[in-house]
């Protein structure tokens, strides 16, 4: 797995406007009691094509693929624009911990939820005399 | 030529956009209001691949994210390019889920060759999710100059 390194800020100015084609990534979106995880389709983007920003409770993906060069095709079935996405992230997520790796083409972005936040456990005991 | 590239599974194809559409049309009454959304993209062949031609050879890409080299393989089977593979459902033990697009599963693509191919000369890399295969020409089927005689 290669780390990604995510860009932080906390200002108010507006993401910069985007000019290159983009879709959006397939996405699967996992949820434990110490972290979501998102997992994004990213193929064709090397490692260093990956920005991930977190600006407020926004975390904006980029994924840039290298520009092609190949010859016309015969077949076309997807274009080779780079992968756009944004997640409004909840509540009770650390977000000065949020990591990310990719790994054969797919991006995992993993968010810690503030410890605040880990669902406690509550031990029931039997009152005595039960 | 080009004719040669139709996918087999056309028909497939359009029953499932019509599938697809009548799904629009009655999700938003949908009567529970699950909360493990599991949506599953709809089945459009998958991976979705390319194809180049060269003077010397053909060149398909196919997007496979998620698979690793042992997940997928690639063979020369008569006048077809075949890709098989299967990417496996990863959700993590222990998770919940709340959004599933990624479609896990095994797959089996036939791509006509619109010429002869070497075969034994095929090759095939994987990198950042992408499968890139190149098919050299077979010899009688690159093109060949004809000399003109004065007569």
């Amino acid at each position: 797995m290669n780390e990604v390194t995510s860009t932080h800020s906390n200002g108010t100015a507006p993401a910069k406007a985007y000019h290159r084609r983009a879709a959006a990534p397939s996405v699967d979106v996992f949820e434990n009691a110490d972290e979501l995880l998102i997992v994004a389709d990213v193929p064709g983007v090397p490692n260093d094509g990956i920005d991930l920003q977190v600006q407020n409770d926004t975390l904006t993906l980029t994924a840039r693929r290298p520009q092609p060069s190949e010859s016309p095709a015969l077949v076309r079935e997807y274009e080779e624009t780079d992968f756009v996405a944004t997640f409004r992230i909840p509540a009770g997520i650390d977000t000065a911990a949020i990591a990310a790796e990719t790994k054969n083409g797919t991006l995992v972005v993993r968010l810690p939820k503030a410890a605040a936040a880990k669902a406690r456990k509550i031990v029931v005991r039997p009152r005595s005399g039960d | 030529m080009l004719t040669g590239w139709k996918d087999f599974d056309d028909t497939l194809r359009t029953l499932d956009r019509l599938q697809r559409r009548a799904g629009l049309v009655l999700e938003p009454f949908e009567p529970f209001g699950s909360r493990e959304r599991v949506r599953l993209r709809a089945r459009a062949p998958w991976p979705a691949t390319n194809v180049f031609e060269t003077k010397e050879s053909f060149v398909v890409k196919a997007e496979v994210p998620g698979l690793a080299e042992g997940d997928v393989s690639v063979s020369v089977e008569e006048d077809a390019l075949v890709i098989r593979g299967e990417r496996k459902a990863v959700v993590p033990e222990g998770y919940r889920i709340h959004l599933r697009e990624r479609a896990p599963g095994a797959f089996t693509r036939k791509l006509p060759l619109p010429a002869r191919v070497d075969a034994d000369a095929v090759s095939a890399t994987l990198s950042h999710g992408v499968l890139t295969v190149t098919l050299p020409k077979a010899r009688e089927a690159l093109p060949r100059q004809i000399a003109v005689k004065v007569g």
